[in-house]
């Protein structure tokens, strides 16, 4: 009795292990399949940029550079303009992070630690902005920025701020999901921090700066990070409001860079040499500072 | 420093938004705190006693009243200028901050004549350290202490400053039953040394009564009795009071008086002259229970718990108003039991209360 | 923040206290936001819905005395405009296209990723590598995997996709060039898009999937409940949150699409630059420097009414069928 009792318990758990087998093989197959797919891209791209145009444009595709050539990045550089394009985001990028970071940090300290009569008011308001797509805005800030007031039948020559610096600054300077985030971060800090810091005679001021900031400094860096991707991935502002050679940002000079030669034909390594310089800091960043995007975008739905 | 606390009432809006109501919880306070000794706010959560200390240290105005630190009025003043150390109940150590800069923190925020040099903000931080034994942690940050020694480097910011007044939010509450004991000492060891007037609050009578010079009952919001520990134990003014203190706590019973004598059922347990016919509270002490065959109090015995010592008697009573009625007894005393478990006490005479039935006020015999 | 800051049990409010006193502070700290909100975010917003609620509004108010009559003229213009049909006969494919392919997709991966163990990270690493990329500029790399270079008899490659859909017969096909029809435009555009969105969706429920209580599945095993069973009776709902979440960002991403098709066809938005990929974002862009402002206004307003119906169903179904 306990002998055939054996047998079946084995037998079963037998094919138990065959159907598992066969059950991660096809989730191994499927992940593979899929993370080929979602590689390919930047695989082709990256190989791309190593290629001479001929072996690119040979008939029979290669999947690993021939000839390693290195001078399709010198050529972007060149012909896209990459150094200065550079320079531009960086700049923009720095300042507006900085600013941006202040005037974050003032509101969300105002809405996490003081009351005040309408608090609750004005923060459903900044909330349900963010509803809002920004399409609505961009219309009436481009006719802002470029001096067509309301009311008004002539544009003001004096208050075209078009192709300059600060028009890529400030108009997006405050996002309301920052301080959202920031706020939600100082909420976290207990009560009683503060009240210690009451009966020791800290101001406001010295408070925030010396424990709250201290405390928050992830979401500091999650603000930064996220701040200097939108300047890198920044392309719809800056095409309409600056898109001179002398404020041109990055991602605009790479879209509006020509890659053609005197023939008529695109020189797509030398293209692909740049969205490869374009794509390797955020590989960087994405590397080295996954944790603290990932904060932020899963909390939001927006896209680095 | 003497604190006078006088009609203080506090309101506060109703957390329930819709209805505007108001919550009072503080009314009426008035409390004189001798200086130099160890005050405790005793009351079971919400009875308004955080609220007090809140007061006390200014993180709070008071709706009515006025507050005295020695002569002068301090109800108006923000905290920083009233020269009190707080300590909170989970502490509030700045997390980022190691030891020595936590403690350093509040002489940072000195200014003008107050103001200190290097040196000396140093001299005082060891000092306070020192002083509650935690020399050698300057260095550490607060997730890399225990319990115990965050406590006592929340003690030491409080103390940096060298306040007229301590205060402390139930100081023991987060520290495990060991360490409790422990620390409460070292509380009153602080207190001794440097005293300073220092008034803490708890839920936990023991706690209040074991340390304090003298305590403060309160219940939603009113005081119910100050005195030293021991008196109040001894002579509560009312119920609650004699309830609130002592473990095991206070056995109580249904009662009337007739005729000057003071029955619990048909058993007559004291005279009480002078007092008026009527249905009372009665409370009995554990430890007033003393074993006696021709006993005045009857009841059927359930259990007995030897411990060491002691030894506790659980019985039953019709008049009880819980199941069973404690007693504390002397383990050599011989317990005799009667045909189905029948037992028998006298009773002490000062460990007997009676109190108005409706009121709950103490009637005095 | 710090687990060694235990909160305590009730804490104290100090309404009417301490922070009575910080009234004018508080609208001192908050002024830089918004004095800057007021510019532009709270005036556009306005000042969008009077351009689109006045007729033939070109930007430049009152020339010569002249005023506005308000009405719906520009959403009737817009409306009936042929290219803002396409605009939007395109932006509404191109979401009933993407979100649930990828949504299916992502959940499939999560799911997959979530039941190995050995190489789960390496996995994982690769599948969220997508994630932070510059939508134009893979839009780029789109491009050239698709086109083929050379003109006719001079073709020289037809590009890596026909290079690999050729060994299996199909093709080639003129995906991205001059002349490539709407049909395989769209399909560019769509597998660029399901591409992109996939990394998010795969994190987001990834992470549900990981915070599932292990039990329920045990008790599932116990109960002798199928595999399949088990992940449309236990999976799905438990994760339910998470794909409504995933749903509705992804639908309001697909209404503004806008630089992926940049990213493949340029400004032009479609192949040779003839505009036949454009979408409503497009369009409200295209109007911007012609000055049309009145339609471009109407247009976005179209486009706003949209999401907030989008996110008004969703919370509707939300309600209905996502657990907890």
């Amino acid at each position: 009795m306990n002998k055939t009792n054996d047998i079946n318990v084995s037998s079963l758990s037998k094919a138990q292990r065959t159907s598992k087998i066969i059950r991660y093989t096809v989730i191994y197959i499927f992940l593979t399949i899929m993370a080929v797919i979602v590689i390919f891209p930047f695989y082709w791209m990256i190989i791309s940029s190593f290629k001479t145009l001929e072996e690119y444009r040979a008939n029979v595709p290669t999947l690993w550079p021939q000839h390693i050539v290195f001078e399709n990045f010198s050529e972007a550089f060149s012909k896209a303009n990459l150094w200065d394009l550079f320079l531009h985001t960086m700049y923009v990028g720095l300042i507006s992070t900085v600013l941006s970071l202040i005037v974050t940090v003032l509101s969300a300290f105002a809405f996490a630690r003081l009351n005040f009569k309408g608090k609750n008011v004005v923060f459903g308001l900044l909330m349900a902005t963010m509803m809002v797509p920004g399409e609505l805005y961009t219309i009436t800030n481009y006719m802002t920025v470029s001096g067509r007031l309301p009311f008004l039948s002539e544009p003001v020559e004096s208050l075209d701020f078009t192709n300059t610096f600060a028009v890529l600054i400030f108009p997006m300077l405050v996002s309301v999901f920052y301080i959202y985030l920031l706020r939600q971060t100082f909420l976290q800090i207990p009560n009683e921090l503060y009240l210690a810091a009451k009966v020791d005679g800290t101001s406001d001021f010295k408070y925030l700066w010396k424990v709250m900031l201290p405390l928050s400094v992830s979401t500091i860096i999650t603000i930064t990070i996220l701040k200097m991707m939108g300047a890198w991935n920044a392309y719809i502002w800056p095409r309409l409001v600056a898109n001179d050679a002398a404020h041109q940002l990055i991602t605009n000079g790479l879209r509006g860079a020509s890659f053609t030669n005197e023939f008529g034909d695109v020189n797509y390594p030398a293209q692909m040499a740049a969205v490869t310089i374009v794509s390797i800091p955020l590989f960087l960043v994405f590397v080295f500072l996954r944790k603290y995007i990932m904060r932020g975008v899963s909390r939001s739905g927006i896209k680095g | 420093m003497r604190i006078i606390l006088q009609n203080l009432t506090k309101c506060f809006p109703s957390r329930n938004k819709k209805s505007n109501e108001i919550v009072t919880a503080v009314k009426d306070l008035s409390i004189e705190i001798p200086d130099g000794k160890l005050i405790g706010l005793l009351g079971p959560s919400g009875c308004g006693k955080s609220t007090t200390l809140y007061m006390i240290c200014g993180l709070q105005k008071p709706t009515e009243g006025k507050i005295y630190f020695g002569d002068s009025d301090v109800t108006n003043l923000e905290p920083e200028h009233r020269g009190v150390g707080l300590v909170f109940q989970n502490y509030a150590l700045y997390p980022h901050l190691t030891v020595k800069q936590n403690i350093l923190f509040p002489l940072q925020n000195l200014k003008g004549a107050e103001k200190l040099s290097k040196d000396e903000m140093l001299n005082r931080a060891q000092h306070a350290a020192d002083l509650v034994q935690i020399g050698e942690l300057m260095d550490r940050k607060p997730n890399e202490l225990s319990g115990g020694q965050q406590q006592r480097v929340a003690i030491a910011r409080a103390l940096v400053k060298t306040p007229r007044v301590l205060l402390l939010d139930e100081p023991l509450s987060n520290l495990d039953a060991r360490l409790r004991l422990q620390t409460r000492e070292e509380i009153k060891r602080i207190q001794r040394e440097t005293g300073v007037t220092t008034v803490f609050v708890t839920h936990d009578q023991e706690e209040a009564m074991s340390i304090s010079d003298m305590i403060v009952v309160m219940k939603n919001g009113v005081v119910q009795q100050v005195g030293e520990p021991q008196k109040v134990y001894d002579d509560p003014d009312n119920l609650f009071v004699a309830q609130f203190l002592g473990t095991p706590p206070i056995n109580t019973f249904d009662g009337v008086v007739t005729g000057g004598k003071l029955y619990i059922g048909n058993d007559c347990i004291a005279d009480v002259p002078g007092v008026e016919d009527q249905p009372v509270a009665v409370g009995i002490r554990p430890e007033g229970f003393i074993p006696a065959d021709d006993g005045g109090l009857s009841g059927r015995l359930i259990n007995v718990e030897v411990m060491g010592r002691d030894c506790s008697v659980v019985f039953a009573n019709e008049k009880s108003r819980k199941p069973s009625v404690r007693a504390i007894i002397d383990s050599d005393l011989k317990i005799a039991t009667g045909g189905d478990n029948a037992i028998r006490f006298n009773i002490k005479r000062n460990k007997v209360f009676i109190f108005n039935n409706e009121t709950g006020e103490r009637i005095r015999f | 923040m710090n687990k060694d800051l235990k909160k305590p049990k009730n804490r104290i409010s100090l309404k009417g206290d301490l922070d009575g006193r910080n009234q004018y502070k508080a609208w001192l700290y908050l002024s830089p936001a918004l004095i800057l909100l007021l510019i532009f975010s709270f005036y556009p917003l306005i000042n969008t819905f009077r351009m689109a609620f006045a007729n033939g509004y070109n930007g430049l108010a009152i020339v010569g005395g002249e005023t506005f009559d308000f009405g719906i003229e520009n959403f009737k213009t817009v409306v009936n405009y042929v290219d803002f049909k396409l605009c939007l006969k395109n932006t509404l494919l191109l979401c009933v296209i993407t979100v649930p392919i990828s949504t299916v997709l992502a959940l499939l991966i999560a799911v997959a990723l979530n039941s190995i163990k050995p190489l789960q990270k390496i996995y994982q690493t690769i599948f969220f590598l997508p994630y932070v990329t510059n939508s134009i500029a893979i839009g780029m790399v789109f491009n050239a995997m698709f086109t083929r270079v050379g003109l006719g008899d001079l073709i020289q490659t037809q590009g890596i996709i026909n290079n690999i859909i050729g060994i299996f017969g199909i093709g080639p096909i003129n995906f991205v060039n001059v002349g490539s029809s709407w049909g395989a435009n769209m399909f560019v555009v769509c597998t660029y898009i399901v591409w992109n969105a996939i990394p998010f969706k795969i994190l987001v429920l990834l992470g549900g999937l990981q915070n599932v209580n292990k039990q329920y599945y045990e008790a599932a095993k116990i109960d002798g409940t199928s595999k399949l069973r088990t992940f449309f009776k236990i999976t799905i709902p438990l994760v339910s949150p998470m794909l409504a979440y995933v749903i509705i960002t992804s639908f309001i991403g697909g209404f503004k699409e806008y630089s992926s098709i940049v990213g493949i066809f340029g400004e032009g938005m479609g192949p040779g630059g003839n505009g036949q990929m454009n979408t409503i974002v497009g369009y409200v862009y295209n109007m911007l420097p012609k000055s049309n402002l009145g339609n471009a206004s109407a247009a976005s307003l179209i486009l706003f009414g949209i999401i907030l119906i989008v996110t008004a169903i969703n919370g509707y179904v939300s309600k209905k069928k996502v657990h907890y």
